[in-house]
């Protein structure tokens, strides 16, 4: 199997006409690689559909470049650096620990040993460790002390060393936290090492070491290499410049706490201030990539590779659930040897988008002689301000950035069980699986097997690629699936741009309302806050918003401010809190965001009901195949009936597609009056009672663990089609399903899905507001008005 | 638990038969249910398979929710043209590797080649008390 040796990412998603966006290729064997531009219309390459269709645009860029690898160095870690005040002879370092993994498999793919705090470089000076066999271990210069037990994965521990330089005394501290009844007993260890200490020459680093020295780049912004990364908590480190006595450590603690009334000094005790070098509290700077030094020199830690923080600490008791209201109970960070925030590589050209290049999809296509290919793709956004097409497309980089190199085939073996077939893996699930260095997708667990709640888009994204089919679907999806969208606009004829969720989360309303209509992409399920706010302001002010896909409007997202300054929408955070679909689950008490103090989880949870954005809400998914839509009575309501001009009252709607061989599949959503659906809104087609065993109603629908919930048995296993207007002349319409998409293209766009989506295309995109619906429409109407028992005789 | 069937059984032999015009019918879908199209490669009429076997269905749902260390995988080396079977390895960091040399030209038919192969290597008693292990103790979400 050919291995992906030509990868690569831009600095942007979305890019304005006129401003530059650069390329970072990694072309690792061939010697040269060629670059073009193309605009991207159809991903899909199965033959059952059109084909795959790009268009050659001519550019400035167009040519043979030279080919270099380019590498990622993941893991998360701190650093600082070096300084008189860290140059020590006599030390104790302590701090608390909470390790996820400090035995690994021999085949692991950083099996070695861990470090977790020091400034030991090449033999030199000291450090605390977790050895290969996972025991505690302290490192003086080139002289080794370990513990005689071996760490408890994920507990806390107290660890602490004390090495007097005078006498040569060491003694090592390795305090569980808890201990069970059939436990050893933790003893110190002490030892007789040389006397003396050769200082490192190195910054001072937490959750990794300092190896080899490196130009101080963007790869390596410490000046060294960082080898040894730890996985796992930790909290409140403290570094003195004496051998502590146990009491003293005990009282070292607390740390440097200047909350006494008198304010002297930086330390617990006005002794121990004297001796105090460095006291961490990672309670504060929470949203920052600070890990702030509360002694006297402030050798702030800068945290590379973003780090999960907003961890509860040691002392965290259970009561207090938001960080921002107890910084002292979330004084840990959760360090991963696969996080990534930033690949750093060198770029390898950079295209000033000419004015007037039309916003569509597009993508550097990257090709060497020897047969290597990659896309990396980007949208050409129109600036504010300029004249709009009457539609634009809202294309989910938010969800592409969840999705983004997932490994749940090769991670969760028991996705199998959801998705009812075995899964097909492609070349990028292959080189992923290996490279865990390109960083995983919020829908993966880290190698540490905790969850994964950041995700980069400056890196690359291989399962963001055209010809991609995911082993979900066994077809397109995300973005090759959003193509199917795009295809079908450009061989209707319509005029459109696009544009991403960067842009509106960061623009609001004033992106959205350019366009008389608004059209999602397949799978909107993941969003920020001001963007969710930006649809309702534009659907109230009389905007038309098409959702054409399924599960949208699902899960709670943030970027995280402290990578604004490299561009709109870096890094994006979730977190798995106690409901929804997920593939893993948030600890307790870690259920808001580091990057702006939210409460995470699912909007529905926090007030917002996802029924509420567009008529319609997730209910379901199954992954084997899909099935069609019937019209009911509704469709025929005045309101609505334009919208099936050319549909007969019987025809199957959309048995066909390129996505599960349905329109109506993979996610569906449902019209739920009691959450959120408006109470006037019209339910005009449903695939009820034709979806397979393997579609399941979401948990979030029934509390108690219950049989009957597949497409076979339970009525709300269904995709609704669904319209309801909304002030001043606006609308919405509802395809509520992920597969929708995937029928648009089939036989050419020449079907009953496509007429449909047209019909209400071409009403929705007209200026000014939509007629008014007929007056006797207008009518007091309740929640629950809908009786769920009215066939019942 | 429901016992994997025994080779030469005609239970086993009944589920391999409806499982594999499972397979043919779904040729051409983009997407895959053991259940039996009307129509070749359309999805407007599908039933048979596990509705009318629920053996055939407890037997793939027990070979679906096996822990990843060797499971089987499909690896489709050349988009829509062909596939081979490979394994987890268990370990995060180490990608799957082949099992064998068979090169498939069709993505449906190599689920029935998988199937085989946990027939052949699930034993019957698989997950029952016998086979108690320290593993037992340990518990892991389904997708970890």
């Amino acid at each position: 199997m050919p291995a992906m040796r030509l990868t690569g990412y831009a600095d942007k998603f979305s890019v304005h006409p006129g401003e530059p966006i650069s390329f970072f290729v990694n072309c690792d064997g061939p010697r040269t690689y060629r670059a073009e531009i193309v605009e991207l219309v159809n991903g899909d390459t199965n033959p059952r559909g059109p084909g795959f269709i790009e268009r050659h645009v001519p550019s400035d860029i167009e040519g043979e470049y030279p080919g270099r690898p380019q590498v990622i160095h993941s893991g998360s870690y701190g650093w600082v650096a070096d300084c008189p005040q860290l140059d020590l002879q006599s030390f104790t370092l302590q701090c608390w620990i909470w390790p996820t993994a400090p035995k690994t498999h021999e085949r692991y793919w950083k099996h070695g040993p861990q470090a977790i705090i020091g400034q030991w470089s090449r033999g030199r000076g000291y450090g605390l460790f977790i050895d290969v066999d996972g025991h505690l271990e302290l490192r003086v210069d080139d002289q080794v002390v370990t513990a005689p037990m071996p760490l408890r994965d994920r507990a806390w521990h107290f660890v602490a060393a004390s090495f007097d330089a005078a006498t040569g005394r060491a003694v090592l501290h390795h305090e569980p936290q808890v201990v069970y009844a059939l436990d050893p007993v933790a003893e110190p260890v002490e030892a007789q090492l040389r006397p003396g200490l050769t200082h490192a020459a190195a910054p001072f680093v937490i959750a990794g070491y300092p190896a080899e020295a490196m130009p101080g780049d963007r790869q390596h912004p410490s000046g060294f290499r960082i080898a040894g990364n730890y996985n796992g908590k930790i909290d409140g480190p403290r570094l003195c410049n004496r051998a502590l006595s146990r009491l003293e450590i005990e009282m070292m603690k607390a740390g440097a706490d200047r909350g006494l009334t008198e304010r002297t000094h930086a330390g617990p005790t006005n002794a121990l201030a004297r001796c105090l070098v460095a006291s961490w509290d990672f309670g504060q700077g929470i949203d920052t990539l600070i890990g702030h030094d509360r002694g006297p020199y402030r050798l702030d830690l800068t945290l590379v590779n973003c780090p999960t923080r907003a961890m509860t600490g040691h002392n965290w008791r259970g009561e207090n659930f938001d960080w921002k209201h107890a910084k002292d109970e979330y004084g840990a960070i959760h360090f991963h040897d696969d996080d990534v925030d930033d690949a750093r590589w060198e770029v390898d050209f950079t295209w000033t988008v000419p004015e007037g290049t039309r916003s569509r999809a597009y993508a550097v296509k990257l090709t060497t002689a020897e047969g290597d290919e990659d896309y990396l793709p980007f949208w050409v956004v129109a600036k504010l301000g300029t004249t709009s097409a009457k539609i634009g497309v809202m294309i989910p980089t938010i969800s592409y950035l969840a999705y983004a190199n997932e490994h749940m085939a090769t991670n969760g073996a028991g996705a199998e069980l959801i998705m009812y077939r075995v899964p097909i893996m492609q070349d990028q699930n292959m080189f992923l699986a290996e490279h865990r260095e390109y960083g995983s997708s919020q829908y993966d667990v880290h190698t540490d097997g905790s969850g994964v709640s950041f995700s980069s888009r400056l890196r690359p994204i291989l399962n963001m690629r055209p010809k991609y089919d995911t082993f979900v679907a066994q077809a397109p999806w995300q973005y090759n699936a959003d193509l199917h969208l795009i295809y079908w606009l450009d061989r209707m004829g319509y005029e459109y741009e696009v544009f991403t969720d960067e842009d509106v989360t960061y623009e609001g309303l004033a992106r959205l309302q350019r366009y008389n209509v608004v059209l999602t992409g397949s799978h909107p399920e993941h969003n920020s806050g001001p963007q969710i706010d930006a649809l309702h302001d534009y659907t109230q002010a009389g905007g038309r918003l098409m959702y054409l896909g399924g599960d949208g409007w699902y899960w709670v997202q943030t970027y995280h401010p402290a990578y604004d300054h490299l561009g709109r929408g870096v890094i994006t955070e979730l977190r798995r809190c106690e409901s929804g679909i997920r593939p893993w689950f948030a600890d307790p008490g870690e259920y808001y965001h580091q990057s702006t103090g939210e409460l995470g989880g699912m909007w529905r949870f926090r007030g917002r009901m996802l029924h509420a954005v567009a008529g319609a809400g997730m209910a379901a998914q199954g992954f084997d195949v899909g099935t069609y839509y019937t019209r009911t009575p509704d469709s025929t309501n005045p309101r609505i009936a334009w919208a099936f001009e050319g549909i007969g009252p019987d025809e199957k709607l959309g048995n066909f597609g390129l996505c599960g061989g349905g329109a109506a599949g993979l996610e569906v959503d449902i019209v739920d009056t009691m959450l959120g659906s408006p109470p006037h809104t019209l339910t005009v087609a449903t695939s009820a009672g034709r979806h397979t065993e393997a579609y399941l109603l979401v948990g979030e629908y029934y509390g108690t663990s219950q049989p009957g919930i597949d497409g076979t048995q339970h009525p709300r296993v269904r995709s609704d089609l669904a319209y309801h207007e909304t002030p001043n002349g606006g609308a919405c319409f509802a395809f509520s399903s992920i597969a929708y998409c995937g029928a648009l293209p089939w036989n050419n766009g020449d079907n009953n899905i496509s007429k449909l989506t047209k019909n209400v295309l071409d009403r929705f995109m007209q200026d000014g507001p939509l007629p008014p619906p007929p007056p006797e429409s207008i009518k007091p109407r309740g929640r629950a008005d809908y009786d769920p028992n009215a066939m019942i005789p | 638990m429901i016992p994997i069937p025994r080779p030469g059984t005609p239970e086993r032999q009944r589920l391999i038969d409806t499982h594999w015009r499972c397979i043919q019918s779904m040729k051409g879908v983009a997407g895959c249910a053991i259940l039996e199209c009307a129509t070749p490669g359309d999805t407007t009429d599908v039933g048979g398979g596990i509705y009318d076997d629920p053996l055939l269905r407890q037997v793939l749902f027990r070979m679906r929710a096996q822990p990843p260390a060797g499971k089987l995988v499909v690896i489709c080396t050349k988009p829509d043209r062909e596939w081979r079977i490979g394994r987890l390895s268990g370990i995060r960091g180490v990608p799957p590797s082949f099992v064998d040399e068979r090169v498939f030209e069709d993505e449906q038919e190599v689920q029935h080649a998988i199937f085989l192969m946990r027939l052949d290597e699930l034993p019957e008693s698989d997950g029952m008390p016998e086979h108690f292990h320290e593993g037992w103790k340990r518990g892991a979400y389904n997708w970890t």
